[in-house]
């Protein structure tokens, strides 16, 4: 546990002493803030549904920019090295690093708050919600993040991580739409179950589904699992 | 506990895909114990430092540090090795104290005697001046100082450092010297180089490898006795080449005559010739020399490290002949 804190306390201060935490949400908020005037304008309804799912193809893109410098950077600079030979666990270095990035994403996400003050000023949003939108995009940044970090362990190189990641995630989100192509009733099941953004829809739709919320878990373990042991298989 | 193999290595081989790297390797390192590990680039230092490190795994054979296996319990013994590699591990956006605490962490340096360590640390590695600094900012010798910090840390019974003093000033090696000499009195250290006269200073004993094998072990002084077999003795004479080899040849004890022009200087000649331990050697030469021509210099040759490093690495066989 011990071991994990340090690598944690370590990320932390890796994103902060450089640009990339401040990049990141700034760029974040800046996209968010332009979805949520132009939808509550063109709309004139007083919810986030629309925004949220906006901030859920925005995060697609921005996550593989925290996500790949992860493991990346750490093997070109050579740190892996130190990583791999300090008393730490495969596993305690992929969770400190994995809380670290998610600590970004809840950092990015609280930023994103601020548009809820006029929503609440000037209308009368549903609460649960909103709620139940935002623990939707915050189980779908989990799940990115595990998937980019994931690569990011696979090469050395920084942009090649990020250009694996990216297509992945969008395959992710999308493949719920190859469904209106199918005519097998398991295979449509399948395609919707692995979709990113149609277990997003019912969160956003106020739906907190245990279903929703067991798969983006679970693909952020799996894609945890299949980090440590390459860690450990590398060796 | 004393004289323990601290390090142990059994007949170990790494092996990436077709290409064997290291071949059935064997040596200890005992505790109080400075072992100087010499060989050409690319002879396989690395790589048996990463294995002891247990960054990588052999393919076959054991290593055993601190009577842990690295292949099973690498966990165990990772908290008895200081490891500082070929590159410093180091984040460069973090300042030295940052990085240096996150080390002391990760090897559970209790939370109350952390600052102290840091201290230790620092002033052993003169680090004090650029302990606010972040790594980016630093020199190439502060860098290779803070990797060096790093592996001290935690007081490990085994320090394994790879090219400790490349990029340092004379005066930075003498003092990264003095702190690997410190250590080594307490605790086993391997330590790669390349500087033949570090492992004299420092070294109790030295292992040279290549291509992967290991040549000899030996202390300096055991390593010199086994090459002094045979004798070298130069000499520089202004005569006619030929007819000097000729002469020089027919003294009884010479084996071979090598004769090159001294650059710069008309008809001088310079001669190496290798000799057996025959007493009196040296005499014939002088005197078979001496009375046809011009006799500038001569010279019994004691062999150097750097001599008895060459003749190891260059008998070694080249290709990577499978075991």
């Amino acid at each position: 546990m011990s071991g994990t804190l340090a690598v944690y306390q370590k990320e932390i201060a890796t994103y902060f002493r450089s640009p990339i935490a401040y990049f990141v949400i700034a760029v974040f908020m800046m996209g968010t803030g332009y979805f949520f005037t132009y939808n509550i304008f063109l709309t004139g309804d007083a919810t986030m549904g629309e925004t949220l799912r906006n901030m859920g193809v925005l995060l697609l893109l921005v996550i593989p920019v925290v996500s790949m410098r992860l493991f990346s950077a750490e093997d070109s600079t050579g740190t892996m090295e130190l990583l791999l030979t300090l008393p730490l666990t495969p596993w305690q270095v992929v969770l400190g690093k994995y809380l670290g990035a998610v600590t970004i994403l809840l950092l990015m996400t609280a930023a994103t708050l601020i548009d809820l003050v006029p929503l609440y000023l000037f209308g009368n949003p549903e609460t649960t919600t909103i709620l139940s939108g935002y623990i939707g995009f915050v189980l779908l940044g989990m799940a990115c993040l595990a998937v980019g970090q994931f690569f990011s362990a696979l090469t050395q190189n920084q942009i090649v991580a990020a250009l694996i990641t990216v297509p992945v995630l969008l395959g992710f989100w999308f493949i719920g739409h190859l469904q209106s192509f199918q005519t097998s009733y398991a295979l449509r099941g399948l395609l919707g179950y692995l979709s990113f953004s149609l277990h997003f829809g019912a969160f956003i739709q106020g739906l907190l589904r245990t279903e929703a919320v067991t798969f983006y878990l679970a693909v952020s373990a799996i894609a945890l699992t299949l980090n440590a042991s390459y860690l450990q298989w590398r060796r | 506990m004393s004289s323990l193999p601290v390090i142990a290595l059994e007949s170990v081989s790494k092996r990436y895909g077709s290409r064997t790297v290291i071949h059935d390797l064997s040596f200890t390192v005992e505790k109080g114990e400075i072992v100087g590990f010499l060989g050409p680039n690319g002879a396989g230092k690395t790589t048996t430092m990463r294995m002891i490190a247990g960054f990588t795994t052999a393919t076959s054979g054991r290593v055993t540090v601190a009577g842990y296996d690295m292949a099973t319990q690498n966990a165990e013994a990772a908290r008895q090795i200081g490891y500082l590699p070929e590159r410093p591990p180091l984040y460069d956006t973090l300042d030295v104290s940052a990085y240096l605490r996150f080390v002391a962490k990760v090897k559970r340096v209790p939370p109350s005697a952390i600052s102290a360590e840091l201290d230790r640390v620092t002033a052993a590695c003169g680090l004090a001046g650029v302990f606010r600094r972040e790594i980016y900012k630093l020199s190439k010798g502060y860098r290779q100082r803070v990797g060096l910090a790093q592996a001290l840390l935690g007081t490990p019974e085994v320090l394994l450092l790879d090219e400790p003093t490349i990029g340092l000033d004379p005066a930075q090696i003498q003092e990264t010297r003095d702190v690997i000499r410190a250590i080594g009195e307490a605790h086993a250290v391997l330590f790669s180089t390349h500087i033949l006269s570090e492992v004299t200073l420092i070294c109790r004993r030295v292992a040279i490898i290549s291509h992967g094998r290991l040549l000899a072990i030996d202390s300096p002084t055991g390593l010199q006795r086994a090459v002094e077999q045979t004798n070298r003795v130069t000499l520089q004479v202004i005569a006619p080449a030929q007819a000097l080899r000729e002469e020089l040849l027919s003294v009884a004890g010479v084996r071979a005559v090598e004769i090159d022009a001294v650059p710069g200087e008309r008809r001088m000649l310079s001669v190496d010739c290798q000799v057996d331990e025959r007493e009196g050697v040296e005499a014939a030469i002088a005197r078979a020399v001496a009375n046809r021509w011009e006799l500038r210099r001569l010279e019994r040759q004691q062999p150097t490290l750097e001599n008895i490093f060459l003749r190891y690495v260059s008998a070694a066989p080249a290709g990577s002949t499978a075991a």
